[in-house]
């Protein structure tokens, strides 16, 4: 696929990647932020077409991929990094680009248009003097590499312009942060940067689970301290003399005659005081609750320093991290314990003789996730090549055990040595495996990501350090140093480019299935088996040439000095139909291959382009990355081909029957002459629209079931519409006894010879609901019948 | 954060609280046939059904009729000053949000003496159920005039009757920002006199039913038309409402159906006079509560309180180091 044009083209393998001059125009069309600006090079730089020149060893070891041509110069890109650890309670936000943070200063202080263009661009050389820095090795708070390159920017420019510079510049800094102080230090993708922002994302995680901790804590604290202390006033020691000099403080101590204050003080009603083990048992608990060592003490617990040091939870072997964890469990036990016995005792719902024998046997046992999911995790930082190679079992044993043990697996060399010997003290060629084969778990969280990647996944990366069970993240610094004169950003943003190093995701909090869980989104193309970019460089003839170009394992593995000797730049004099694409050649049958030679494109140091022939075992390698690749994506659901078949054997089936469905139609219309005016089925009519708000819909009384019939079944009965008693008292002071409350305190008639027929009339008469029906006389010689019936009368 | 193991050994505890759990050993005193009656004997109903643990339950109330409540319910209570009700169970909410909060309060409680209370509480939104029992009467001072009595109403302080016309607390609350639960109810209608206060209960947020009660010794005849004829009484039906019975709803045929969302329809509706409406007027579920938005990072334990006082009064300390020399004097 190749195409000579005039037009300038565009390409590139980071997706926030851009010149500083592209961003600064952009933010000048419209006032959006810079990282949001469409990707396009004002000047794209094309690389020299140098046809002959084929290159000594040097310069053979120099060889770069020729889709590096665009990245030469990092400062002068906007990108993720350098990256802001940001201190903050927030822990959504633990990481923050530096790009991201201009972007939002601008969008508040620079208006859109030419007005705010110059503010733009002096933001940006801020922006930029600060990446410098970062890229130089320099490290710190946010807030003093700004006050360094400020002064730097101030200093270098023309004294007219010193004021408005300033004032900009520290209008802008007053808005770092506006929400909220916001500083951190500044890093830049380096062989520290896995292990940094992992602690600090981490830390950030614990601070919030510490403080919800304490919250609930100090919480209970408070409670069962305010029952001891509502105890303690109800007695008499609250009343003596020296209770009360206490309570009035020593500075007044010599104002008051506390003898006489005790004597004319009401004793307490000594009702419901607590009991002996109550008291006991709620002191003991305290105890437990306030000399707990799993969170530091806050602003709101007791003095804290007869206390013991809070516990560490960071490790760097898995081993001492499990043997923390075992060692603890007792303390983690009695932790629950007291929480729990906190809550019951605060609801008033401890029971002696259901739960005291449940706690006397409480143990590690009754903790669960949800207990577990209350401490700190444990944090396990282990680097390849650094940490022994029996780690990859303990890190193994940590994930499967179910623990909440996160353990960090930074890999520095993902293409090992060239030859086929197992590298000793080191995870070797199997780190890039660690993680998928993490994922066969099926309850711990894993992550396999390069650095360039990581501020793109802050949100999964505190998901996973926020997971209550077990997480794996397994991180490729780029920082590889068989790899000189390529920024480990690119070198790790290559990795995940030519799937060396894919980008995926086990979540099991995600979803039930594995579906839901496993994700490769956040790979390039993900859909396709190596991802394709624009080429565009300048050939003999000066003329544009746009050719799409497959990223593969052998272009990354070009960059590495091991296997110089395993390519050769070609002249394209020596060019044939034989040499093809690594992409197309690893495609081939070992039959197609034949004599077929496999070249990438490369770039030498002067950034001359030539094709570059690869042998067998860079081919190799790329096969069997190709093979790892399609794995994970079947796992994720592309390309599944259980899915493939069943589809395949779905369509047959339904295009059978459909075949069938429609001879059979042929058939028949074959038999029958088509008739005429045949009656079309009855359209039911649309709905009609609801009524207006302008007339309030009302309601069709429903009919009264017969269960809510009160009326009795003789006519002549007395009756009381129950649910209709207001509870008035009225009836039931006429006679209390053939007029009584139910449960629900509304009258009925419990017995209607329990008084006169006369009381039943009048209490119908008084009834202010009228809901009571004396019905006829029970006792036919009572006096003033025919007078009371007639009174009775209305109301049956 | 509940521990769920905590919520495991809670619900193996088999406690069931009958509605004489809530009744005080205090008799009620309130006249013979008073509405006051029927109001208790729902709020026990209610208290029954939700079960809710007497020593997790506040009743506060200020001065008048309706405001003895407190001491007929076995839980806690507070029978405060007059109109500050509302501020003292605003107190009790802030400091123990895990107590059910209710309030009983009269027509000249609520929207006379303590109407500024009424209205800044409407705003504050605190989750608490009140019931402004409303009998349009100073009953417990033998009959002056309240805010609500009807215009012309002789009494022992306008012998010669009201010169205004009465406040209407349904519109006053309904034109209060932040209101999120405005209801009416009847005392001579008992089923859903219970059904409205349970829905005030459930509502979270600060949720006001006015309810109208008969006052048999000063008032008997006042509601007389509208409790002898259900044609005057118009029930507010809507599935996220009230839902009648059969029975009622043969009873009571003058029925509409009301969005309890429709804030504008709520307030033509609670502006008629001819008829009583009786159902829920207006409900928000999603106006913030006052003590959630206070809610603190932490608890007020005496050490917080130690820690943030020792804090403000190192501002004003002067240090050793600090005091002046004899040289530089």
């Amino acid at each position: 696929m190749r195409q000579t044009e005039s037009a300038q083209g565009q390409h590139g393998i980071f997706r926030a990647g851009r010149t500083v001059t592209q961003s600064a125009s952009a933010g000048s069309r419209s006032n959006r932020p810079m990282n949001d600006a469409p990707l396009e090079f004002a000047s794209p730089r094309l690389t020299q077409w140098d046809p002959e020149h084929t290159g000594d060893q040097a310069a053979r070891e120099k060889l770069r991929p020729a889709l590096f041509a665009q990245y030469g110069d990092l400062a002068n890109l906007r990108y993720d990094y350098p990256l802001v650890l940001v201190d903050s309670d927030d822990e959504q936000s633990f990481v923050q680009s530096l790009s991201s943070i201009f972007d939002g200063i601008l969008q508040k202080i620079a208006p859109p248009g030419a007005s705010g263009e110059q503010l733009r661009r002096d933001m940006l050389r801020l922006e930029t003097g600060i990446r410098m820095r970062a890229l130089g090795g320099v490290e710190g708070l946010l807030s003093v590499l700004w006050r360094l390159t400020e002064t730097d920017l101030i200093t270098a420019c023309e004294d007219a312009e010193k004021d408005r510079l300033e004032h900009d510049l520290d209008r802008a800094r007053d808005l770092l942060g506006s929400d909220g102080p916001l500083d951190g230090h500044v890093i830049d993708c380096t062989e520290a940067t896995p292990v940094r922002l992992l602690v600090h994302g981490w830390e950030q995680v614990q601070a919030a689970k510490a403080k919800a901790f304490r919250k609930k804590v100090e919480g209970l604290i408070l409670s069962l301290s305010d029952i001891l202390k509502a105890d303690f006033m109800k007695s008499d020691k609250a009343s003596r003399p020296e209770a009360l000099q206490v309570a009035i403080g020593d500075a007044s101590a010599t104002d008051f005659d506390f003898d006489a204050m005790s004597a004319v003080l009401a004793k307490g009603p000594h009702e419901n005081l607590l009991s002996e083990d109550r008291r006991r048992r709620i002191g003991a608990t305290l105890m437990v609750l306030n000399s707990q060592r799993f969170f530091a003490p806050g602003r709101a617990s007791a003095d804290s320093s007869e206390r013991d040091a809070p516990f560490d939870f960071v490790f760097d072997n898995c081993a001492e991290a499990l043997d923390a964890f075992r060692d603890r469990l007792p303390q983690m036990v009695d932790l629950i314990k007291a929480i729990t016995i906190a809550e019951l005792e605060i609801v008033n719902r401890y029971r002696v003789s259901q739960h005291e024998a449940f706690f006397a046997h409480f143990d590690e046992s009754e903790l669960g996730e949800d207990e577990l999911a209350l401490f700190p995790s444990y944090l396990v930082c282990l680097r390849d090549g650094h940490s022994g190679a029996s780690e990859t079992v303990q890190a193994f044993e940590a994930i499967a055990s179910g623990l909440p043990v996160k353990v960090l697996i930074q890999t520095d060399d993902i293409l090992g040595d060239p030859t086929p010997e197992p590298p000793r003290a080191s995870f070797g060629g199997g780190s890039t495996r660690l993680a998928a084969m993490a994922v066969g778990v099926n309850d711990a969280f894993v992550l396999q990501a390069a650095s360039s990647d990581l501020y793109r996944l802050r949100d999964t990366v505190r998901d996973g350090l926020a997971y209550d069970g077990p997480a794996l993240f397994s991180i490729f610094s780029g920082a590889t140093p068989t790899i000189s004169g390529v920024p480990s950003y690119l070198v790790a943003a290559a990795a995940k480019e030519s799937r060396a190093f894919p980008t995926f995701t086990y979540n099991p909090a995600a979803g039930p299935d594995r579906v839901s869980r496993f994700r490769i989104g956040d790979n390039p193309q993900s859909d396709r088996d190596w991802p394709e970019h624009t080429l565009s460089f300048e050939d003999q003839d000066q003329q544009r040439v746009v050719e799409q170009v497959a990223f593969t394992h052998a272009d990354f593995a070009i960059c590495d000095a091991r296997y110089a000797k395993h390519r050769i730049p070609v002249a394209s004099s020596q060019w044939h139909d034989s040499i093809v694409p690594v992409d197309e050649h690893v495609q081939l049958s070992a039959e197609q291959r034949g004599e077929k030679a496999a070249y990438v494109w490369t770039i030498d140091a002067d950034n001359a382009l030539r094709k570059t022939v690869v042998d067998d075992k860079l081919l190799r390698g790329a096969r069997r990355c190709l093979k790892v690749w399609q794995g994970l994506q079947e796992i994720g659901g592309i390309n599944d081909p259980y899915v493939s078949r069943i589809l395949a054997e779905e369509r047959a089936t339904w295009e059978r029957e459909k075949e069938t469905e429609l001879e059979a139609l042929r058939e028949e219309l074959d038999r029958e002459a088509p008739q005429a005016g045949l009656a079309k089925p009855a359209i039911a009519e649309p709905v009609a629209p609801a009524a207006s708000d302008e007339a309030p819909p009302t309601v069709e009384a429903a009919p009264a079931s017969d269960a809510e019939q009160v009326a009795p079944a003789d006519p002549d009965a007395a009756y009381i519409e129950t649910p209709r008693c207001t509870t008035c008292n009225e009836c039931t002071q006429i006679n209390n006894k053939m007029f009584i409350y139910n449960e629900d305190m509304q009258a009925e008639i419990a017995d209607p010879d329990a008084g006169s027929f006369r009381q039943l009339v009048e209490a119908a008469e008084i009834c202010q609901v009228s809901i009571i029906h004396p019905g006829k006389p029970r006792n036919p010689d009572e006096p003033g019948l025919d007078e009371l019936m007639e009174r009775a009368a209305p109301f049956n | 954060m509940s521990a769920p193991l905590t919520e495991c050994l809670l619900r193996t505890i088999d406690e069931h609280y009958s509605l004489q759990d809530y009744q005080s050993d205090i008799s009620p005193r309130w006249c013979t046939g008073c509405g006051d009656n029927g109001i208790l004997t729902a709020v026990q109903r209610l208290c029954r059904d939700e079960q809710l643990p007497p020593e997790k339950t506040v009743f506060v109330s200020g001065i008048g009729c309706s405001s003895r409540l407190p001491h007929y319910m076995n839980a806690y209570g507070f029978h405060g000053l007059h109109g500050r009700a509302l501020p003292v169970a605003e107190g009790i909410k802030m400091r123990r949000p895990d107590l059910h909060v209710f309030v009983s309060t009269g027509d000249g409680d609520c929207c006379s003496i303590g109407a500024a209370h009424w209205i800044h509480a409407i705003r504050y939104n605190m989750n608490m159920t009140v019931l402004l029992h409303d009998n349009q009467v100073y009953g417990l001072t033998k009959k002056q005039a309240s805010p609500t009595s009807p215009r012309g109403l002789k009494s022992n302080t306008t012998p010669s009757g009201t010169w205004l016309d009465p406040i209407n607390p349904l519109t006053t609350s309904l034109g209060v920002a932040n209101v999120s639960f405005i209801a009416q109810a009847v005392d001579w209608i008992p089923e859903l006199l219970y059904d409205i206060i349970e829905q005030a209960y459930r509502h979270k947020g600060f949720s006001l039913v006015r309810i109208l009660q008969r006052c048999p010794e000063f008032l008997p005849t006042l509601f007389d038309p509208w409790v002898r004829n259900p044609a005057s009484t118009r029930l507010l039906v809507h599935e996220d409402g009230i839902q009648l019975s059969a029975a009622l709803s043969k009873t009571y045929r003058n029925q509409e159906v009301h969005d309890p969302g429709n804030i504008h329809r709520a307030r033509e509706v609670s502006s008629l006079t001819e008829e009583i409406p009786v159902g829920i007027l207006y409900r928000d579920d999603d106006v913030p509560c006052y003590e959630d938005l206070r809610e603190g990072e932490r608890p007020n334990t005496p050490g917080l309180v130690r820690t943030v006082l020792d804090e403000e009064f190192d501002k004003f300390t002067i240090w050793p180091e600090e005091q002046p020399t004899d040289a530089a004097n």
